[in-house]
């Protein structure tokens, strides 16, 4: 008797918890997904009339294309500042660190409130283009597309740079010296050492960025306009505003879909060009 | 321990019918929270004094207020615009008004006594959608077709589709060209969409606009007259612009939550936001007055329209016709401006 509730016991503690992300995340997160289920004969109506609005798939292609770019750029920014701490040591690496990471402590919406202030008609940058006299009148740099790139790149750098930090940290560095030996160029040795080596951190940092950007909800509707709205803008409206359940089910399934789909072709990705990662 | 048992279950009950006896009813008030301040000096806290309330306050604009209450009711006293009001009426989320239980009702200008019909609400405010704009910077406004000025490039702000009175901007826009926006929508969009390179942004919320206003992004807007008063705070040079036209017709609605259980209490709430005491003290924040019994002066009545006579010049908006249009509207608005 005792040995079987010792082998049973496991089981028995991990219960309570599988039960409570059981009822309040499997759940409901199920109820949202079978909501958008159609009549039978048409399971997809729902997605046909979703998808046939021209607005709406503005919206998606619009949000799938800001969130790559701002995936691209992070990750590039990211990849040379975890390169450039990596080499440094002692105090100036602990500065470097915490500089890297300080934006994080502050909320999404600080973080975006910041940009307004840098970027607005009377703002750092024109004041000082207009005091310099570059130009004569101010630009317009808020509730653009790149303000909202902007945004997104500084709100999620830091992950990208703490994502490839420890990747890039592991790299032996008698490994970069012996493709060089062997005569390879400095961007033969990045290309074809460095940058497989960090593809695990490379997936890690993307896919946190990409679903980051995918569902930034506050930076959008801060630093973008009406041109701007995307997926989360957009499921908010329907959700809270038209009273659209229907619609705001489906975009919700849409981006998890998408974010799904991202995750998989990354590991994909990962594998092709690193078989030992992934 | 049977000393000490005894001690504690006697501070108990003590403790327990005490905070029985003072045990305060609460009401549940839902609104904009756009003047937190004077609205809990004014309003809340002499109401809870005189009536031993607790009054419990849940912001959010129009929309979203109204939908949660659709889905969870859970509010007494909601304030909402004339546009939603007619919403949530058709939705059925209020309960009927008992005109007996508002004495005050009897001195309220006939036209904001129960602006959606006797058993719906009253306005307990009037407000005006117009123009306001920075003397300062922008030559004078006259009219509402001065907002399509080429001077005006990239410095006007209009509230969005989902607002109060969003939809009304394409009644503006319709009105420019001479068409009817509700029969003729292709001609309104047309007209509006030449609007768009003058349009900074469509703003969501009065506070967005205040915030557009002092950064000095824009230096026009379409708004509505609750806004004014802290723009111009923002901005001294800011004028509300006296429009050939005429500014639209906006109410303020005070409705009861057709699942409150302080219905009596409810009554009792909008009945002193509608005394002359408090609609005197309001009208230092913007709220336009409704109650014949208060005498402004006319440096007091500055930012807001004041008597009968003035809010009878006011252009009459068909709230029920525009959420009829709303489904069609919102598809070409978002073709005009979501791209």
């Amino acid at each position: 008797m005792k040995r079987q509730l010792g082998r049973s016991l496991p089981l028995l503690l991990v219960l309570p918890g599988t039960l409570v992300v059981l009822a309040f995340l499997v759940l409901p997160v199920l109820g949202t997904f079978s909501g958008t289920i159609g009549p039978a004969g048409n399971r997809l109506a729902l997605y046909e009339t979703f998808f046939a609005n021209s607005n709406n798939m503005r919206i998606v292609l619009r949000t799938i294309r800001i969130a790559l770019i701002a995936t691209v750029i992070s990750l590039v920014f990211g990849f040379v500042a975890a390169s450039v701490i990596v080499r440094t040591n002692g105090f100036l690496r602990q500065i470097l660190l915490v500089a890297s990471v300080f934006p994080l402590l502050t909320g999404a919406i600080v973080r975006s409130f910041a940009w307004m202030v840098i970027l607005g008609r009377n703002g750092i940058i024109n004041s000082t283009l207009m005091s310099l006299g570059v130009i004569d009148q101010p630009l317009t740099l808020l509730f653009t597309e790149g303000s909202l790139m902007i945004g997104l790149v500084y709100l999620f750098t830091p992950l990208a740079i703490l994502s490839l930090m420890g990747v890039l940290e592991s790299i032996d560095e008698s490994v970069l010296d012996a493709s060089a030996s062997l005569g390879a160029t400095p961007f033969g040795v990045f290309r074809q050492v460095t940058l497989p080596l960090a593809i695990p951190g490379l997936i890690v940092g993307g896919v946190l960025v990409f679903t980051g950007s995918l569902a930034a909800f506050a930076t959008a509707r801060l630093l973008g306009g009406e041109s701007q709205k995307i997926l989360p803008a957009l499921l908010h409206e329907k959700a809270m505003v038209s009273f659209d359940w229907d619609a705001a089910n489906t975009i919700a399934v849409v981006m998890v879909a998408l974010t799904v789909v991202v995750i998989v072709a990354a590991q994909y990705t990962a594998r092709r060009f690193n078989p030992v990662a992934g | 321990m049977r000393h000490f048992l005894s001690c504690v279950s006697i501070a108990v009950l003590l403790g327990a019918t005490s905070s029985f006896a003072d045990d305060p009813r609460t009401l549940v008030v839902s609104e904009w929270g756009y003047t937190p301040k004077e609205s809990q000096e004014y309003l809340y806290k002499p109401f809870e004094l005189e009536n031993n309330v607790k009054v419990v306050i849940e912001t959010g604009n129009n929309a979203d207020r109204l939908n949660k209450m659709k889905i969870r009711g859970g509010v007494d006293v909601m304030f909402i615009t004339d546009a939603f009001s007619q919403q949530g009426i058709d939705d059925g989320v209020f309960a009927k008004i008992d005109p007996k239980l508002l004495p005050n009702l009897a001195d309220i200008y006939d036209v904001a006594k129960a602006p959606q019909g006797a058993e719906w609400g009253p306005g307990y405010t009037v407000g005006r959608y117009g123009i306001i704009y920075d003397t300062a910077k922008v030559k004078p406004i006259t009219s509402w077709k001065d907002l399509w000025r080429p001077d005006l490039k990239g410095l006007v702000a209009v509230p969005g589709f989902t607002t109060t009175t969003g939809p009304v901007t394409v009644v503006v826009a319709g009105d420019r060209v001479g068409v009817d926006a509700f029969s003729n929508p292709d001609a309104a969009f047309k007209s509006l969409a030449e609007l768009k390179p003058n349009i900074r942004k469509t703003y969501l919320s009065g506070s967005e606009l205040t915030n557009l206003f002092s950064t000095g992004e824009v230096t026009v807007a379409a708004v509505q007259d609750f806004a004014v008063p802290a723009i111009m705070k923002a901005i001294p040079t800011a004028k509300w612009a006296p429009l050939d036209e005429g500014a639209f017709l906006v109410f303020n609605t005070l409705n009861i939550g057709a699942k409150s259980q302080n219905k009596e209490l409810a009554h009792a709430f909008i009945n002193y936001r509608l005394s002359p005491d408090v609609q005197k003290k309001f009208a230092t924040v913007g709220d336009g007055t409704v109650n014949k019994k208060v005498s402004l002066t006319p440096e007091e009545t500055k930012t807001m329209a004041y008597g009968p006579e003035e809010i009878a010049k006011l252009r009459k908006t068909d709230f029920a016709k525009i959420i009829k249009a709303k489904s069609n509207w919102s598809g070409r608005w978002d073709e005009v401006f979501g791209q």
